[in-house]
């Protein structure tokens, strides 16, 4: 499945040049590249899915050495997987907070322009513009990343009773089969909300009780943004450079996205297993391993959305 | 894991505590505060909110295997530390825009 990911995120990436699509006689490897990248990853989430779906829990493997001695294999397993996931997002909050540091807001590099009235009209200006500039400008801006947030914790609390149902003992298999295949249909709708939210917000924008609200790609906050121009500059001659900030939101966040999206993947497959009455205590440890994914990824999101959607 | 806090379910109260700070997280923003003062909120915020979600809803708390997994997942720190001190030291302020105290010739060096 690595290679997979390997050959599918090589060739995707080589669909574009810089900011637009590349010609299509130059991306037909590309698109084979991806093809194979998909092929590679499907088969192995079928090998995967397979094992799985036929575990009984009659045998989990314990790790007889130190410090994991008596612990399920495939558990630490998992918390190795988050360490590097950890690590990935790590480098983009150091890359956040590097430029965030580094670069000067655009608001004031204006304001300190237009106080030694060295601003010049038709120049871009280097700066870092956060998107939250534009995100927490209004309530109606911030609704979708805030309703996000509640449904990204509520989903991680119906992944936890899915668990609980899973592995409660003395209960009836019908009870217990509706109970964890509605909270795990319940996290998968959230976790859709998530996403369905995100394209709003970034590609689609929404007009409720009169309010419009633009998305960010219309408003211009794009990763090719070379002139850009700040709402708050209100029709100025200013215009930014913010490829910078405009890129390590969208892929911050949309790394993050990519996750709930894998989440949603093996969340379909969690629920037809449950639907089919698929869980019982004893191997009740699948939804429990994927839950600790699932959190990592709402504690991913209670980090980025302060600082990328509020700050 | 213990599975009450004050009486009620754990897991209830930790997404009700959740959704309580995150509320409060978004509404520090819409209140006129210096930058920050904001920005201590949602750090001040932010923190119980990950520890809650680490040590409850990823049983960081409470079972028998906690400590070893805590152990385990705080290690990565170590490079997160690293990397973010080290993104520190290459900002081009670093050796100038730092508080007395840090810079050399502060002790008499």
């Amino acid at each position: 499945m690595s290679i997979g990911f390997g050959a599918f995120l090589f060739s995707f990436a080589n669909l574009f040049v810089f900011g637009d699509i590349a010609d299509t006689s130059d991306i037909t490897g590309a698109l084979l590249g991806i093809c194979v990248g998909f092929v590679f990853i499907g088969i192995g989430l079928s090998i995967w899915w397979r094992q799985d779906l036929s575990f009984d829990g009659s045998y989990e493997p314990k790790a007889v050495g130190a410090p994991f001695k008596n612990i399920d294999i495939r558990k630490v397993a998992m918390w190795v997987f988050l360490w590097s996931e950890m690590m990935i997002f790590s480098s983009l909050f150091s890359t956040y907070i590097r430029y965030r540091v580094g670069l000067p807001k655009c608001e004031n590099l204006y304001n300190d322009l237009v106080a030694s009235g060295e601003l010049v009209s038709g120049t871009a200006y280097t700066c870092y513009e956060p998107a939250s500039q534009l995100i927490a400008a209004s309530w109606w801006h911030l609704a979708p990343g805030a309703i996000n947030t509640f449904a990204l914790i509520l989903s991680s609390f119906t992944v936890v009773q899915a668990l609980r149902y899973a592995k409660m003992p003395d209960l009836d298999e019908e009870v217990r089969r509706k109970k964890i295949y509605r909270y795990l249909a319940c996290t998968t709708m959230l976790a859709c909300l998530f996403l369905t939210l995100k394209m709003v917000e970034w590609f689609i924008g929404f007009n409720v009780f009169g309010h419009e609200i633009p998305s960010l790609v219309s408003e211009g906050y794009t990763i090719h943004a070379a002139n850009y121009q700040p709402h708050w500059a209100h029709g100025g001659d200013f215009m930014a450079n913010i490829r910078v900030s405009a890129s390590i939101f969208f892929v911050t966040t949309g790394t993050h996205g990519i996750h709930v999206l894998a989440g949603v993947i093996g969340l379909l497959y969690l629920t037809l297993k449950a639907y089919r009455g698929g869980f019982n205590p004893d191997n009740a440890v699948t939804i429990e391993y994927f839950g600790l994914y699932w959190h990592f990824v709402d504690l991913v999101w209670v980090l980025v959305f302060p600082f990328f959607y509020l700050f | 894991m213990s599975h009450t806090i004050l009486g009620k379910d754990a897991y209830w109260m930790n997404m009700w505590g959740l959704m309580i700070l995150t509320a409060i997280e978004v509404g520090a923003v819409g209140i006129d505060l210096s930058r920050s003062t904001t920005l201590l909120i949602l750090i001040g915020i932010g923190i119980p909110k990950f520890l809650m979600i680490a040590g409850i809803f990823m049983h960081l708390t409470g079972d028998k295997d906690s400590r070893i997994l805590t152990v385990t997942a705080l290690f990565p720190t170590v490079f997160i530390l690293i990397m973010v001190i080290f993104i520190g030291l290459t900002h081009p302020d670093a050796t100038t825009a730092l508080p007395a105290i840090c810079r050399p010739g502060y002790y008499g060096l």
